[in-house]
């Protein structure tokens, strides 16, 4: 029985930690992904830099743009230049044109990556829209997307099994315990005919579960990382499986301490709730 | 220091509700001995559930130093049961540990201090006779003997009453005067104590006061009493 209440706590335990390395890796995902993302407004190359200026302050007054850079067209080559620094070929091609072929352009950040979509659709409405060559930002929705529903089904489909699995947890350790309790029915009779505290009885029950809930922390700390291993490819796509195994080891002493705590908790619950029958008055 | 103002007490379930005590009024004093006689089920472990608050009555009142401990709160139980000392038939030891642990079990639970524990479980276990008897274990020892262990950890903390239900119930006739006779020795030292029995020979040789109940009800109540129902 014992052994059923502790690896039912692990299986909890393994469970909600899973779902926190997945989380917060696909989290920084995410968030590595928006910090690339922005808008890019290009202008006609006959367009004038006070109106483009105009354009930028006016599009930082909403409230949903972050930040917007102006780049000019000898920015924008210097950028290019950069870019292609190893590759002579193209440096040469760019310095064969006379004239600048690049165009003028404002960088424009969301402060909230699902409102790139409204931002882009007032500055094609503004009345800069003539001035306006190309907007470019489609490319980056699909990536945004997987990771919000990523993220979000396995918060939701994590959580359902969290609880489920944490009710189950309660329920067989809680009766791991009453177990034991019954065992000890004389001695909390006596107990508290002698006048014993409430606390001072329940206190042996709470360190029973207390210390089911450090063994299943133990046990599913080091079961973890083999199963990160297996599980992460099917549930994030192998191209994450780097980051989430890095993450885990970079969060190894947060998801330790988060076990430590959750299992504790369920042991915790389960001893109060199996004892309490037994304090009534 | 005890009184019961009309108790009444209905169990209620099976097919009838049983009523177990029925207008119950009486009162104890301090120092006093006081035996409560009858048949099985007259009542009388239920009047002595009431006064250390296992049982609560359906109607009622019942005090104890003046303070009304049929709406004692949980928080205030271990206070009001520390107050008092209790004595069964069936001895209540924990076999696991020995006379001396027994003794100091109800002193380690009320959190007294170790150096209180080892002087005040040998002068209680001298009290009860028992000095020699401290190492040994609950099934070493005579039925007689048990129950001395338990009235010395009744006793341990010093309790104003001791309440003994059916304290001789196992013991044959010499043990149970034994034990009856240190019952009345502890009370001559100052403790009031409370005793439920249906031994004719036991009441009849206290010659102290007698409550009889038949039926959950008070059918006498003799300052020198005798067993006769």
């Amino acid at each position: 029985m014992t052994v059923a209440a502790v690896s039912i706590l692990t299986l909890a335990l393994l469970i909600i930690s899973v779902i926190l390395v997945i989380s917060i890796s696909a989290n920084m995902g995410l968030k590595y992904v928006q910090d690339k993302i922005d808008i890019r407004v290009y202008f006609k190359g006959n367009v004038e830099e006070q109106d483009i200026m105009a354009f930028r302050s006016e599009i930082q007054k909403y409230k949903e743009v972050k930040a917007a850079e102006y780049i000019s067209k000898n920015k924008a080559l210097d950028d290019f230049k950069a870019a292609n620094a190893g590759k002579p070929d193209i440096l040469k091609a760019v310095e064969a044109v006379e004239e600048n072929p690049l165009l003028a352009s404002v960088n424009i950040k969301a402060a909230n990556p699902e409102q790139y979509d409204i931002i882009a659709k007032s500055v094609e409405n503004s009345s800069y829209r003539d001035n306006i060559a190309s907007i470019n930002y489609q490319q980056y929705k699909l990536v945004i997307d997987r990771f919000n529903t990523t993220i979000k089904t396995i918060r939701k489909t994590g959580a359902f099994l969290f609880v489920l699995f944490s009710l189950i947890a309660i329920l067989i350790t809680f009766n791991v315990i009453r177990m034991t309790i019954f065992n000890h029915g004389t001695e909390i009779e006596i107990m508290r005919l002698v006048g014993a505290s409430n606390n001072f009885i329940r206190l042996p029950f709470v360190f029973e579960g207390v210390i089911y809930g450090i063994f299943a922390a133990v046990i599913s700390i080091i079961l973890l990382y083999p199963i990160m291993k297996v599980v992460t490819p099917y549930v994030v796509g192998s191209a994450y499986v780097q980051i989430i195994q890095a993450d885990f080891i970079r969060y190894f002493v947060l998801i330790f301490i988060a076990q430590l705590f959750v299992g504790v908790f369920l042991g915790i619950i389960s001893s109060i709730l199996a004892i309490r029958r037994y304090l009534k008055v | 220091m005890i009184e019961f103002k009309s108790v009444k007490k209905i169990y209620t379930g099976g097919i009838m509700n049983t009523c177990a005590l029925d207008d119950v009024s009486f009162s104890i004093d301090e120092k006093e001995f006081v035996s409560f006689v009858g048949h099985s089920g007259a009542g009388k472990s239920t009047i002595l559930k009431m006064i250390y608050a296992e049982e609560k009555p359906s109607s009622g009142e019942v005090l104890f130093n003046g303070e009304d401990i049929t709406h004692i709160k949980p928080k205030g139980m271990p206070l009001h049961r520390r107050r008092i000392g209790t004595v069964f038939q069936d001895y209540k030891l924990l076999q696991k540990k020995t006379v001396f642990e027994n003794v100091a079990f109800a002193l380690e639970v009320s959190g007294y201090p170790n150096s209180e524990i080892r002087k005040s479980v040998p002068q209680i276990l001298e009290i009860v006779g028992l000095s020699n008897k401290a190492e040994n274990y609950p099934h070493e020892i005579s039925g007689g003997e048990k129950q001395r262990v338990a009235i010395a950890r009744a006793l341990v903390h010093r309790p104003a009453l001791i309440i003994a239900d059916e304290p001789t119930g196992n013991l044959d006739p010499i043990s149970a005067w034994g034990i009856i006779q240190l019952l009345m020795k502890i009370n001559k030292l100052g403790t009031t104590v409370v005793l439920a029995t249906h031994d004719k020979e036991v009441v009849n040789n206290i010659k102290r006061r007698v409550i009889t109940l038949d039926q959950g009800r008070i059918i006498r109540d003799h300052s020198k009493g005798r067993y006769a129902i």
